[in-house]
C-alpha cells in the first residue's frame, strides 16, 4: 500500500470540526448563514444601487425635459400675449384704432391687471411700505377718542 | 500518543517556495502600483473613469415695466452626426432622408436635403459633425426620439424676442456663447447669465455615470430677470412714429426718447438706423454698426433746444425774468463778428418768453452775456453736459463743450453755445438736462433697469438717483410756464400742441458741423413735455438730415403731439385739454 503523506497531520488526528452525528450543530449553521448573507448582501446592494442609478438617470432626463417644456410654454405664452398678436386678433375681430376718442370719467375700477407672475408685476403701494407692527392692532381695541 | 511532527519534503517546499516568490512579486508590484506610483495611476484612472459636463445656467429674461417678456431663453438642440455610423451607404441614405425630413419641421432652420446632409457628413472628418445649431426644442426631441442612425443632440439655448423687432436696439444681442454683445444683454450680462454648473462623475464603459460612484455636482445658478423701465407699447409707438417721421421728411435717421421726468425712467428709446432681429446678419460687417445705440453714442449740435438751458440758467441766476425785455435788431456783433437770427427776422422789443417763442438767437446771446462765461459754463456742468449721464447702456459718449482753456476758443463760441452751437451732446444728455429744467430742478440719472428678479422670486428695485440740483424749484416752474407759452402762442396754433393734453416744449434746427463751418445738412428736433402743470412724459424727437429741410417745429413737433396724446391716454392720464367729458 502506498504511503499517504499527510503534511499537516497524521491520519486519525482529531479534526477541528467533528462530523455531524445525528444532531445539527447550530453554530455551524449560523456561521454558514452569516457567511451566506455577507456574500449575498453586497450583490443585492449592488443590484439595488444599479436600479437606483438608472432611476436617477431617468429622473434627471425627465427633469431636463420638463424644464425644457416649461421654458417652451413660457415662450409660447409670451408670443401669444405679444402686441403684434393682440393687434392681429383685434383686426380679426373687426376692431380698429380709435381715431377721435372722447374721455369719460367713471367711478369704476379699471380693467383687471394682466395675468403675469406676481414677481414681475410692479409693486403696489401696500407691498412696498413696511408692514404694520403687531402691537399696532392692539391699539385699535383701546377705547381711544378718534 | 505523541503527535507526529510534519516532515517537509522537496515536493512540498519547492511549490511553496515558488508560490511564496510569486506572492512576493505580486506584492511588490502592488506596492509599486498602489503606493509608489499611486498618484500617477490615480490620475490616469480618474482621466479614464471620470467625466465632466458643464451645465448651462438659464439666462434671465428681460421684461418690460409691466412684466411683459421682451427677451427670454428657450432650450434648443445642436444636432450632430457620427460619420462612422454613416459609412454604410444604405444606412446613410435612410438616415439622411429621415433627418432632412424632420429638420424641415423647424421653420427657423435653413432648408437642407438628404444629399446635402450626406455630403456635409462625408466632408466632416472623423469627429461628430455639427449638422444644425439651435434646432427648436420640439423638432430636436422628434429627431432624437426617432433613433436615426448616428444622430445625437446636445442641449443648447436660444434667445427669443416675442415682441419681434420692438426695442431691439435697447435689448441688444447675445453671441453663440450666450454672452451679451450689445444693449441690455451686454450691460447686464453678469446679472442675466447666472453661473454655469458642473457635474463630475465616474462613468462606465458606455459613458453612463456609475451609480454611487464619485459624483460631484455644482448646480447651475440661473440668472436674474431684469424688469426694464421700457413700456413695450410706448416703445412700439415711438418706433412707429420715428419710422413714419423719417419716411415723411426723407430723413437719414433719427431718434425718439420718452422719459418720465419725475424719476429718470426711460419709457421708450427708439433710434434709426438701429438693430433689427428680423434682418440681422452679423456676417455683414456693415451691420456691426447697428449694434450701437445712437441715442447715447452719437453726438449732435442741439441748436435752439439749448435755449431752454440758457434761459433756465439765466432765470435761476436771477439775471433775467420771463418778462425782462431787450431790443432785437436781428443781428448781434461779437468782436465784430455778426450773428444773425435763424430766419433773418428782426423781432424788435421782446421778452425772454418771446425769445423762446420765436427762438431768437440774439435773445439767447443777451441772456448769456448777462450771465457771463464762467456762470454759464458752470450751469452747463451742473446740467450734466460734457460727461456721460450714467445710463445703463454701453458706449455712452461724454459730449463736447468748447471752453476758454481750449486752444481754438473764441468769445463767439460762448455766444453760439447759448443757442446750441459749438457744443455737442447726445440726445439723452439733452433730454436729461431739459428734464431737470421742468421737474423741479433735479438732475436725475436716466435708467433702463427698474428691478431685478432673482430665481427665488426676490425682487430688488432700482431707485432713482438724483445727480444734482442745477436750478431751483421756482426757476423750474418758471421755465415750465415759458415752455408752455412756446407751445401755446396767442393767436396761432402750434403744430406741436397735443389735442387732449396741455404741453410745453422747444424746437431746434441745427446745421451739421463740418471742419471750419457748417454744411446744408440739418438736424430737426423737438423736446416737449405733457401735461404742462405736472409733466408725466418728456419726449425728444430728432430727425437727422431731413431732405425736405423743414424745421424742428414743422417736422419734429407734430410727432411729439401725436405721441403725447397716444402715450398719456395709454397711461390713463386724465386729459386736461380739449374734449373732456365728466359726469
Amino acid at each position: 500500500m502506498a504511503a499517504i503523506n499527510h503534511p499537516f497531520g497524521a491520519a486519525g488526528r482529531r479534526i477541528l470540526f467533528p462530523a455531524p452525528v445525528g444532531r445539527i450543530n447550530w453554530w455551524v449553521v449560523a456561521a454558514i448563514v452569516v457567511v451566506g448573507v455577507s456574500a449575498t448582501l453586497p450583490v443585492l446592494q449592488n443590484s439595488t444601487a444599479t436600479d437606483d442609478g438608472f432611476a436617477i438617470q431617468r429622473a434627471r432626463a425627465e427633469q431636463v425635459r420638463l424644464n425644457g417644456e416649461i421654458r417652451q410654454l413660457e415662450s409660447d405664452v409670451a408670443r401669444l400675449t405679444s402686441l403684434a398678436r393682440i393687434q392681429r386678433r383685434a383686426l380679426d375681430l373687426g376692431l380698429s384704432p380709435a381715431s377721435s376718442p372722447y374721455f369719460v370719467t367713471v367711478d369704476e375700477p379699471g380693467p383687471a391687471p394682466a395675468k403675469l407672475p406676481a414677481e414681475y408685476l410692479p409693486r403696489t403701494a401696500s407691498e412696498t411700505g413696511s408692514p404694520e407692527p403687531w402691537w399696532q392692532s392692539l391699539i385699535e381695541w383701546l377705547p381711544l377718542p378718534d | 500518543m505523541a503527535q507526529q511532527r510534519v516532515q517537509g519534503t522537496r515536493r512540498v517546499w519547492v511549490p511553496a517556495a515558488f508560490f511564496f516568490a510569486f506572492t512576493l512579486v505580486i506584492a511588490a508590484r502592488l506596492v509599486q502600483v498602489q503606493v509608489i506610483e499611486h498618484k500617477a495611476y490615480a490620475e490616469r484612472a480618474a482621466t479614464e473613469l471620470k467625466s465632466g459636463e458643464t451645465r448651462l445656467a438659464r439666462r434671465g429674461a428681460i421684461l418690460d415695466r409691466n412684466g411683459n417678456v421682451l427677451a427670454t431663453s428657450v432650450d434648443t438642440w445642436d444636432i450632430y452626426v457620427s460619420p462612422r455610423s454613416w459609412q454604410d451607404p444604405v444606412n446613410a441614405l435612410q438616415a439622411a432622408d429621415a433627418l432632412a425630413r424632420l429638420l424641415a419641421n423647424d421653420i427657423a432652420q435653413p432648408k437642407v436635403d438628404a444629399s446635402q446632409l450626406r455630403a456635409q457628413v462625408g466632408a466632416g472628418g472623423t469627429g461628430d459633425v455639427l449638422i444644425a445649431r439651435d434646432v427648436s426644442y420640439e423638432t430636436g426631441r422628434l429627431i432624437l426620439g426617432s433613433s436615426i442612425t448616428g444622430v445625437t443632440g446636445i442641449v443648447n439655448s436660444a434667445r427669443i424676442h416675442p415682441e419681434g423687432d420692438t426695442g431691439a436696439s435697447v435689448l441688444g444681442i447675445i453671441g453663440q456663447e450666450n454672452s451679451g454683445l450689445a444693449g441690455i444683454e451686454a450691460q447686464y450680462n453678469s446679472v442675466l447669465q447666472g453661473k454655469p454648473g458642473k457635474a463630475i462623475f465616474e462613468r462606465d464603459t458606455t459613458g453612463d455615470p456609475i451609480p454611487f460612484g464619485e459624483h460631484v455636482v455644482t448646480d447651475p445658478q440661473p440668472g436674474k430677470d431684469i424688469v426694464l423701465t421700457i413700456d413695450r407699447y410706448i416703445q412700439r409707438q415711438a418706433e412707429y412714429w420715428l419710422e413714419k417721421g423719417i419716411k415723411d421728411h426723407r430723413a437719414k435717421g433719427g431718434a425718439i426718447i420718452v422719459m418720465d421726468p419725475r424719476n429718470g425712467e426711460i419709457l421708450a428709446l427708439a433710434s434709426s438706423p438701429g438693430l433689427k432681429y428680423s434682418t440681422l446678419d452679423l456676417s455683414d460687417a456693415a451691420q456691426g454698426d447697428l449694434l450701437r445705440n445712437r441715442t447715447v453714442t452719437d453726438l449732435y449740435e442741439p441748436g435752439s433746444v439749448m435755449k431752454v438751458i440758457t434761459a433756465a440758467a439765466a432765470i435761476d441766476a436771477g439775471v433775467v425774468s420771463p418778462g425782462t425785455t431787450y431790443v432785437d435788431t436781428g443781428i448781434a456783433y461779437i468782436y465784430d463778428i455778426p450773428i444773425k437770427n435763424w430766419d433773418d427776422s428782426v423781432y424788435g422789443t421782446q421778452t425772454m418768453t418771446g425769445v423762446l417763442q420765436h427762438s431768437i438767437n440774439t435773445g439767447a446771446i443777451f441772456m448769456v452775456e448777462k450771465l457771463g462765461q464762467k456762470a454759464f459754463h458752470s450751469y452747463l456742468d451742473a446740467f450734466g453736459f460734457g460727461r456721460p449721464t450714467g445710463i445703463d447702456l454701453n458706449g455712452e459718449s461724454t459730449g463736447i463743450i468748447r471752453r476758454p482753456t481750449d486752444d481754438d476758443w473764441s468769445p463767439v463760441d460762448l455766444a453760439t453755445q447759448s443757442f446750441g452751437q459749438s457744443i455737442s451732446v447726445t440726445p439723452l444728455q439733452m433730454l436729461s438736462a431739459v428734464a431737470a429744467t421742468i421737474n423741479g430742478g433735479r438732475l436725475i440719472k436716466p435708467r433702463l433697469a427698474r428691478a431685478f428678479v432673482g430665481p427665488d422670486g426676490v425682487r430688488e428695485e432700482v431707485r432713482p438717483e438724483i445727480v444734482g440740483e442745477p436750478i431751483s424749484e421756482t426757476a423750474s416752474a418758471t421755465i415750465r410756464q415759458m415752455l408752455y407759452d412756446v407751445v401755446n402762442p396767442e393767436g396761432r396754433t402750434y403744430p406741436g400742441a397735443p389735442v387732449n393734453y396741455t404741453a410745453g416744449g422747444k424746437s431746434g434746427t441745427a446745421n451739421v458741423p463740418i471742419p471750419n463751418g457748417y454744411d446744408d445738412r440739418q438736424v430737426a428736433s423737438f423736446i416737449g413735455f405733457a401735461p404742462a402743470d405736472a409733466p408725466q412724459i418728456l419726449v425728444l424727437v430728432k430727425l437727422d438730415e431731413n431732405n425736405d429741410l423743414m424745421t424742428g417745429t414743422q417736422a419734429a413737433s407734430p410727432i411729439f403731439a401725436k405721441l403725447a396724446d397716444d402715450v398719456l391716454a395709454y397711461l390713463n392720464v386724465r386729459p386736461d385739454s380739449a374734449r373732456y367729458v365728466s359726469r
